[in-house]
């Protein structure tokens, strides 16, 4: 705790530590659910659910609004994403954009269509986001996507406009209908073109600099989007996306994943699998002569190892869900 | 999930609007019974006085502590018809929750919160916290500056008052059992203080958390601490946690103060330089505690309060200047030729530094 704190004037810290937000959610949820919640005691549900809130479990089965709300949520919900279905990842299995957002919307019932789709054109090209991801692709995608959203709407507008040839000291009105209409009329004529060459680095990073100077929601830092720009001399929108996605920086910043080498590990999945292997190898010595049980054993074990992973998704999902009123 | 759906088709039916700006009298009226208002306001005042770092957390353990202490305040009621054993064993946990809740609110503002002016000179505070102890006595007198709502004064009275419930409690609950001798002596005031055994726990909690290590605070707490059956009032309770926070910081800045002094790859300090800077250090002290006797001739005239408050802030710079990095610098470069040889190691000079602070310090009476 610095001595010096106490400058922060109140209504700023206030404002920063996002706990307003926070206690009108509590209050809301207290009147939604009164008898649920009142049963142990006012000072009991506020307790809990400033816990949750602290140990990131508060985001699980909410509305889209309440995890996008604050970058805390945000975090919390990758983080939730990741542990339930890591498992995807280490069976290798490649979704496709609509299973990804059917595995969100487990989490969070109203989780949208367009985020997943954001996050696709980060991993594929833009004419291929109807093919399949990898978990590990597919999570850090997302999690560039979702927790700096409004940055990267910004800077997309940002490119457009110097793809238009604008000048980078243009005041921009995205919502004035005729700078939209000289934007896509100058982006059909040098669609193809231009967006494979891309714009150039040094000015898209003084812009973005820029940008950084004027927004208050959050943003990658300042260093490590000028160190992606300085690797090239120009530089396209995906391929700056991709460049972030992929950078440890806004990984470690996030704090909510470990880094790509540690993403799969899961000892506790890891135990019940291998559980399930040793019983596998036993059945197959018996039957040395019966070759034929040993495809419908294969077959046995990975529906088995499927419905277990299901199943322990779900379990998780489950105890979640009870895990707060069982603490009560 | 199916729960949570079970829980918004049943919120449907009950009336409410979705909506969440929209709340009806029948909620108004639940909030303002329910004192969430007031429990909620409470929260947000010690989260703004606190300024913690981690506001969610703050808050979390805040509504953590007051949960226990309404839940263990309902299990009191049924501790006293326990078995003597059991009783003993829960009265121990329960004093060491105390304490550590007393200890948590001891942490929140640091020490330099205790006035109502907090735009202090940088590293002046130090100085005013030191000085402070060193020519204040054990028992404050109301002096200007000092209100009630200082956020400092605040959490230690409240952590008084934590620990002297304990001190109550202890008298009834150990009544039947006599088996530690230390309460026979504690029923003379009821509720009169601070059992002295927490009171120097309390302070060694607060010396070993500031990063103090035992060695070096414990000629400190024989000059603080008072006997186990003795009743701590809460001016001297105030006084030792004041002197234990501050003796923290200090031992952390002379810590400081050393690695600056002394360059690692090069081994130990020389023993010159550092008497030259504890020397520096001294003077700097002496400076701060002196004007005792303007002090004193004023007291008497309550007219000159503001010119008792000009002659400490001038004496609280002098000591400032006195510390001052040119001063220091001066210091070291006079020490390259005279004084003894050999050198002097981080603990000797922590030690040494530590004297200085120590021998100022008033012993509890």
């Amino acid at each position: 705790m610095s001595r010096l704190s106490t400058a922060v004037p109140a209504e700023r810290y206030l404002a920063d530590s996002q706990v307003l937000f926070y206690l009108t959610d509590a209050v809301t949820q207290l009147l939604e659910h009164k008898e649920e919640y009142t049963q142990f005691g006012l000072i009991r549900y506020f307790a809990e659910y400033f816990s949750s809130v602290k140990n990131s479990n508060h985001v699980l089965f909410r509305e889209f609004n309440y995890i996008r709300a604050t970058e805390h949520n945000r975090a919390s919900f990758i983080r939730v994403f990741w542990r339930c279905f890591r498992q995807i990842g280490k069976s290798g299995d490649l979704l496709s954009v609509p299973e990804y957002r059917s595995l969100l919307q487990l989490l969070c019932p109203d989780f949208p269509l367009e985020v997943v789709q954001s996050t696709a054109r980060i991993v594929l090209t833009d004419d291929a986001t109807d093919c399949l991801m990898s978990f590990s692709d597919f999570i850090y995608a997302f999690q560039l996507q979702f927790y700096y959203q409004e940055f990267l709407d910004s800077v997309l507008e940002i490119y457009l406009d110097l793809l238009a040839g604008k000048s980078p000291n243009t005041v921009i009105v995205p919502t004035s209908s005729s700078i939209e209409q000289l934007l896509s009329a100058k982006v059909e004529d040098n669609d193809k073109e231009e967006q494979q060459t891309g714009v150039d680095s040094s000015t898209l990073s003084q812009c973005v600099d820029a940008l950084c100077d004027r927004i208050n929601y959050s943003h990658p830092s300042r260093s490590c989007v000028r160190d992606i720009l300085e690797q090239t001399d120009r530089v396209t929108y995906s391929g700056l996306l991709v460049s972030l996605a992929e950078h440890e920086s806004i990984n470690q910043t996030i704090g909510a994943l470990p880094s790509r080498a540690e993403l799969l590990i899961d000892p506790e999945m890891d135990q019940e699998l291998d559980k399930l292997h040793s019983v596998v190898p036993q059945k197959r010595q018996k039957s040395g002569d019966l070759g034929f049980l040993l495809e419908v054993d294969k077959e046995a074990s990975s529906s088995m190892e499927a419905k277990l992973r299901a199943a322990h998704a779900e379990t998780i999902q489950e105890l979640e869900k009870t895990r707060n009123l069982l603490n009560m | 999930m199916s729960d949570k759906e079970k829980r918004r088709s049943t919120a449907l039916p009950s009336g409410m609007p979705t909506g969440k700006s929209v709340k009806s009298d029948g909620d108004h009226d639940f909030l303002a019974q329910a004192g969430v208002g007031d429990l909620l306001l409470g929260a947000i005042l010690k989260m703004v006085e606190a300024r913690s770092d981690d506001p969610i957390g703050f808050l979390a353990d805040h509504f953590c502590n007051l949960a226990s202490v309404t839940d263990s305040g309902s299990a009191a009621g049924c501790g006293e018809e326990d078995p003597q054993n059991s009783g003993s064993a829960s009265a121990g946990a329960q004093e060491q929750q105390r304490l550590n809740r007393a200890l948590w609110h001891l942490r929140l503002a640091h020490h330099s919160q205790r006035h109502e002016y907090v735009d202090e000179p940088l590293g002046a505070g130090e100085d005013q916290g030191v000085a402070a102890i060193l020519d204040g006595s054990p028992h404050f007198p109301n002096q200007t500056g000092v209100n009630a709502g200082s956020a400092f004064s605040n959490n230690v009275r409240v952590a008084y008052d934590l620990l002297n419930l304990t001190g109550c409690k202890k008298q009834v609950d150990k009544a039947p059992e006599g088996s530690d001798g230390s309460s026979t002596d504690s029923s003379t005031s009821a509720g009169g203080g601070v059992r002295g055994g927490l009171y120097t726990q309390t302070l060694q909690c607060l010396c070993s958390e500031g990063g103090v290590p035992a060695s070096t605070f414990a000629p400190l707490l024989r000059r603080l601490c008072c006997h186990d059956h003795e009743a701590v009032p809460c001016d001297v309770f105030r006084y030792g946690v004041l002197t234990c926070a501050v003796f923290s910081d200090y031992i952390r800045q002379a810590q400081r103060l050393y690695a600056e002094v002394c360059c690692p790859a090069e081994g130990p300090a020389s023993r010159r330089l550092c008497l030259n800077v504890l020397g520096t250090l001294k003077e700097a002290l002496e400076t701060s505690q002196g004007c005792d006797t303007y002090y004193c001739v004023n007291a008497n005239t309550k007219a000159n309060t503001s010119l008792e408050a000009n002659l400490k802030a001038i004496r609280y710079l002098q000591a400032s200047a006195k510390i001052s990095p040119l001063r220091l610098a001066q210091t070291m470069a006079g020490a390259q030729t005279l004084g003894p040889g050999g050198d002097m190691d981080a603990k000797e000079f922590e030690d040494a530094a530590a004297e200085l602070f120590i021998a100022r310090v008033k012993f509890v009476s």
